[in-house]
Order: C-alpha cells, then sequence, then structure tokens
C-alpha cells in the first residue's frame, strides 16, 4: 500500500471523529461549511490547479446550484437527492457555457472574463426576479430529510449529523479526482498547463480537454450549492459575489494549487482563519489582505508547495533544476 | 434630443472610464500587472478630493490637485511596496497579490472614511448650460473638457519627451529597454504614478456627481476591465476607444431600454468582444512564439 494511502485514509478518520469529538455548536456549524468549501476549492483546483485556466468563475457556478436546489425544492417540490444531482448537471452545463468563450482566452483575458461572468450571473439572480425572487431571496429550503439507521435517528437539522453528508459528498469527489489526476484524461490536463501548444502537438484534443475541466469544476460547485441552501436554508445573490470567487481562489492557492489535499487544507484553514478572525471586527479584512499579498510574496507555492519541499527532499532539488532550466 | 442627452451622458461616463482604464491599461503594458486595486486608487481619490473641499477648504479646482498629488504619492508607495516586489512572478501570484492589496485598500477605506456614501458639494455641480437646447451641467462639461486635455498631455509626454519614449521601449520589450541603459525601476515608477494620479483625477472628478463611497470603486474597476480587453491590453488608444464605447453604449442602453441593464451592458459588450476578437479590437495581430 503506498504511502499516500495512508495519510488519506488517516485525514478521513480525523474528519469522521470531528463531529464525535466537537461538542460545540458554532464550531460545527463552521465544520460543516469549511467542507462545503472543500467542495468548491477541489473543484476549482481541478480547472486551474491541474488545468491552469486560472477562473474566478466559481462563485457563479455554486450560485447556480444552490439556487437550482432551492427552486426545485420550494417551488417545484422536489425532494433533496434529484434537486442536487439536477444542480450538479445544472452547473455543468453553465460551465460549458463559460468554457466555449473562454477557450482562446488566457491570462488575464480568461481572469477578467470569468469575472465579467460571475457579474452577469449576480446580475441575473439580482433581477430575474419571477425566478429567483430578486433580492429578496429564496427562504423556506428545507433540510433535506433524516432516516433511521438502526437505533440511531438520522436528523439533518443538526450540523453534527449534516456534516456526515457533506463528508460524503467530499469523498465521493476526492476519489473522482484523484483517480481522474492518475488516469490519461489527468494526465493530458496537467500537459496542458504545462504548455498547451505543445500538449496539442501530442495529440491533445484541447477543447474537449478544457471544456471537461471547466464542466466537472462546475459541477462539484453545483453540489456545494445544493448542500449550503439546504443546510442555511435561505438563499440570495449577495453570497454568490467576485469576494466568494476571490475567497474560493485563495483556498486553492493558499492550500497549494495542483496537489490533492492542498483546497482541503486551504479551504478548512481560511473558513476557521475567518471566522476567528471576527474578534478583529472592521480590522480583519484589512489584515486578511496583508496576508493575501505576504503569502504572494514569500510562498507563491501555498501550504502544500513548502510540504512537497520537505517531503520530496532531493527529488524537488532537481525538480527546481529543470523549472529554472525553462 | 432625449438620445442626445443620453449621448453626451455616455460621453462623460466614458470619460471616467477612459481615465480609469488609461492607468489600467499602461500599468499592465510596462509591468505586466493587471493591478485588480486600480478600482480603490479612483476611491481613494474622490475621498481626498471630498475631504481636501471639507478639511482644507479649498475650493474645487484645488481640491482635484490635492487629490492628484495625494494619487502620484500612494501610487510611488504602491509601485514600492507592492509591484516591485511581484516583479517577474507569474500571472496567478500577481493576480492575487493585486486583489489582496484591493482588499486590504477597500477595508482600509471603510475604516478612515466609514462606510456610509457622502456628496463632495460644489457650485459646478448646480449649474447647468443650455447648448442648443440640451441641459448640460457646468461639471459634466469640466470631465469632458479635463479628460480630453489628460488625453491630449499623455500622448504628448509619451511621444516627445525622454521618460515617455523610455515608457513605449519598455512596454515593448523590457529586456531589451534594460539593455539600452533605460533604468527601468525610474520607469515603472513613473508608469504607476501616472496611473494611480489618472484614477484619481478621475475619482475626483465624478465626486460632485455620483456618490462618494468606499465600494465605488469596484464596480468601475470591473467595468475597466471589460474596457482594457475590448481595447487590448496595453494598447492606450484602444482604452480610450473602449472607454467611451462602454460608457455611452451603457448610458443609451440604461436611458433607452431599461436601467436594470445598466451593469451588464459592459460585460455584454465584453463577452462578443471575446468570442469574435479576443485579442482586442486594435490590437495587432499576435503570433505566439512558441
Amino acid at each position: 500500500m503506498k504511502k499516500e494511502f495512508l495519510v488519506y485514509i488517516a485525514i478521513l478518520v480525523v474528519a469522521l471523529m470531528f463531529p464525535v469529538l466537537v461538542d460545540d455548536v458554532y464550531i460545527m456549524h463552521t465544520g460543516v461549511l469549511a467542507f462545503i468549501y472543500i467542495l468548491l476549492a477541489t473543484g476549482l483546483n481541478l480547472l486551474t490547479g491541474y488545468t491552469g485556466q486560472l477562473s474566478l468563475a466559481h462563485a457563479s457556478f455554486f450560485g447556480v446550484g444552490a439556487y437550482t436546489s432551492a427552486i426545485l425544492t420550494v417551488t417545484y417540490g422536489w425532494g433533496f437527492w434529484p434537486a442536487i444531482i439536477a444542480s450538479a448537471v445544472l452547473a455543468g452545463v453553465c460551465g460549458i457555457f463559460l468554457g466555449f468563450p473562454a477557450l482562446k482566452l488566457k491570462g488575464p483575458y480568461l481572469v477578467m472574463s470569468t469575472i465579467g461572468f460571475v457579474h452577469i450571473t449576480h446580475e441575473l439572480f439580482l433581477n430575474w426576479v419571477s425566478v429567483t425572487r430578486g433580492p429578496m431571496g429564496i427562504t423556506g429550503i428545507d433540510f433535506p430529510p433524516g432516516f433511521n439507521l438502526g437505533e440511531f435517528a438520522v436528523d439533518f437539522s443538526n450540523p453534527h449529523h449534516y456534516f456526515y453528508l457533506v463528508l460524503f459528498w467530499v469523498v465521493i469527489v476526492f476519489i473522482f479526482v484523484y483517480s481522474l489526476i492518475n488516469s490519461k484524461m489527468g494526465r493530458g490536463l496537467k500537459a496542458i498547463r504545462e504548455n498547451d501548444i505543445a500538449a496539442e502537438c501530442l495529440g491533445i484534443n484541447l477543447k474537449s480537454y478544457k471544456l471537461f475541466a471547466f464542466s466537472i469544476g462546475a459541477l462539484f460547485a453545483g453540489i456545494a450549492g445544493s448542500l449550503y441552501v439546504h443546510y442555511i436554508g435561505y438563499v440570495s445573490p449577495d453570497s454568490f459575489t467576485l469576494a466568494e470567487s476571490i475567497n474560493i481562489l485563495v483556498m486553492v492557492i493558499l492550500g497549494g494549487m495542483g496537489t490533492l489535499l492542498g483546497p482541503i487544507f486551504g479551504a478548512v484553514g481560511i473558513t476557521f482563519l475567518l471566522e476567528n478572525m471576527r474578534f478583529l471586527a472592521e480590522y480583519r479584512l484589512i489584515i486578511y489582505g496583508i496576508i493575501l499579498m505576504l503569502i504572494m510574496f514569500f510562498a507563491p507555492g501555498g501550504l502544500m508547495g513548502y510540504v512537497l519541499k520537505f517531503t520530496a527532499g532531493r527529488n524537488n532539488e532537481k525538480l527546481k533544476m529543470v523549472q529554472e532550466d525553462e | 434630443m432625449l438620445l442626445l442627452q443620453h449621448l453626451f451622458s455616455g460621453i462623460v461616463l466614458g470619460c471616467t472610464y477612459t481615465l480609469f482604464s488609461l492607468g489600467l491599461t499602461l500599468i499592465y503594458g510596462i509591468l505586466g500587472i493587471v493591478n485588480y486595486a486600480h478600482g480603490e486608487l479612483y476611491m481613494f481619490g474622490a475621498f481626498l478630493a471630498f475631504y481636501a473641499a471639507l478639511i482644507l477648504k479649498v475650493n474645487y479646482f484645488m481640491a482635484v490637485v490635492v487629490a492628484t498629488i495625494g494619487m502620484a504619492v500612494l501610487g510611488y508607495i504602491i509601485e514600492r511596496a507592492a509591484f516591485r516586489p511581484l516583479r517577474g512572478y507569474d500571472d496567478t501570484s500577481i493576480i492575487v497579490a493585486t486583489i489582496g492589496l484591493s482588499i486590504f485598500m477597500q477595508n482600509l477605506g471603510i475604516m478612515i472614511f466609514g462606510p456610509d456614501p457622502v456628496r463632495l458639494e460644489t457650485v459646478t455641480a448646480d449649474i447647468s448650460v443650455n447648448i442648443g437646447g440640451l441641459t448640460v451641467g457646468l461639471q459634466r462639461i469640466i470631465v469632458v473638457v479635463v479628460t480630453v486635455a489628460l488625453i491630449v498631455a499623455l500622448n504628448l509626454f509619451s511621444q516627445k519627451t525622454r521618460m515617455g519614449k523610455a515608457m513605449r521601449a519598455c512596454a515593448q520589450d523590457l529586456t531589451a529597454a534594460k539593455m539600452m541603459g533605460i533604468n527601468i525601476n525610474k520607469v515603472t515608477i513613473t508608469t504607476t504614478i501616472i496611473g494611480a494620479a489618472l484614477a484619481g483625477i478621475g475619482g475626483a472628478l465624478v465626486a460632485p456627481l455620483y456618490l462618494v463611497s468606499p465600494v465605488m470603486g469596484i464596480k468601475v474597476c470591473t467595468k475597466a476591465f471589460a474596457v482594457v480587453i475590448l481595447g487590448g491590453l496595453g494598447n492606450v488608444p484602444g482604452a480610450i476607444f473602449g472607454g467611451f464605447l462602454v460608457g455611452i453604449a451603457e448610458s443609451i442602453t440604461a436611458g433607452m431600454i431599461s436601467s436594470h441593464l445598466r451593469d451588464v451592458v459592459a460585460f455584454a459588450i465584453l463577452v462578443v468582444a471575446l468570442l469574435f476578437k479576443p485579442e482586442g479590437l486594435f490590437a495587432k495581430h499576435m503570433q505566439e512564439k512558441v
């Protein structure tokens, strides 16, 4: 058994034990949000970290997922499970929708057009009142129905129980991403990140690979959106702005782009950091901004960049030399 | 006549976008940095003018001058503290770092100036002039005149002066410019100062027209991104054309069709432009080096 599997299993065990060990509802609530952010960060990591397409549109897909779920359950009376699947699919379709114009773009052009996309979806949520109820938002979204596990009644209105539902999806998404990046497809995506022209010369279909990355990344965000609204019970356009996209991107970058565990640590770290900085009140975001800048100045590889440096040892030295040669 | 009225407001709006985008596009062209904190420079400029008028009790023109000088100083600080350490970093790091700078400055603005919007009261804002049946506020005329003057001045600066030539050389090829003995640091500082001052003047000019608040920068900033992409990043004539195009399109759409669409227009133009001409309307065809 490979060493990395031990790490994954250890992390999974910690995650499974988390609700058992933590009594405090507020910390548990933050934990649920942090794990929803893991889904978002993992999706963005697939697009930005592995495929190299820097996107700030992730909040849009988060929003599409959230609104789809809210509208389907509240207005049309769908159940939780069909709604979450529909959210994922619709968000994935929106990902392809953004992917098409983004195919030709690179660097700052791509970033700016994804910013434009966030604003367009935000305006849509805000102004398409007949469907989204505009700035009032949609209220009264129920928790997913509970069930009995033998003697034990699972009640999703309890954050301790909801956590496991989110964890379930995180594990599914993690396994999916793990098997994806170790497949031919995943290697193709990484090749695009390193050098798209070379990748195309090697016979990788840039168009379909990029569209795939856009749609899968968005699909995960759709799942996250659905889990988010069913937990919070309320959805409004203000949750899905550029600031949210930036947050998710920061999680990916801080954790370490293009690593499996990076977005997980990034999402948990940033969510708890922002929650714990609440006592700083109005200084909170000022300090957050400074932290972002300092991290980029001193550790552009993120947290996992440091971890890999220590674990990889000599191999990393070689890697560094290769990179410097370029 | 109504169309003409909207056209004129569009030109005024276009002036703001142009002043804003000029700095953005200059900084990208020479430093290779997409400055996401540019909106905050605009906001600081507006507040500086407001407080100069309030505390120093100077007239409006002096307030604009104070704001310009203040923004030039701020531009110098930003270049030294943020842009220079970022030189040679990859796109992602630069983008996140300037986003960090933007969050920092915006919240600093909220802390210093308070979250509530204010309005700079001036004499010029209340006077209207009638030009051939068209009622036009004096302040709006000032905006247009100052913008045109600044564009002409910037053009003269870049064509005639030594520093302007150095800037153009750096925009073409930074390494080659360095080898020709151009002091890169001086050029980047000058560029950032000019960019910041232009954004600051933009903010100070609209302070009597629109509300001044710490979040005023973001919306303009994202639209200015649409403008600079439309014209091609780093392309000065493109930024001017794009600024007026977006301003006029926005004003006419808001006035003639629906004000809900106001904020979408710029992005709709952006999407169309990206689909058909992703390298910008004015860019020469670029061949990528392999």
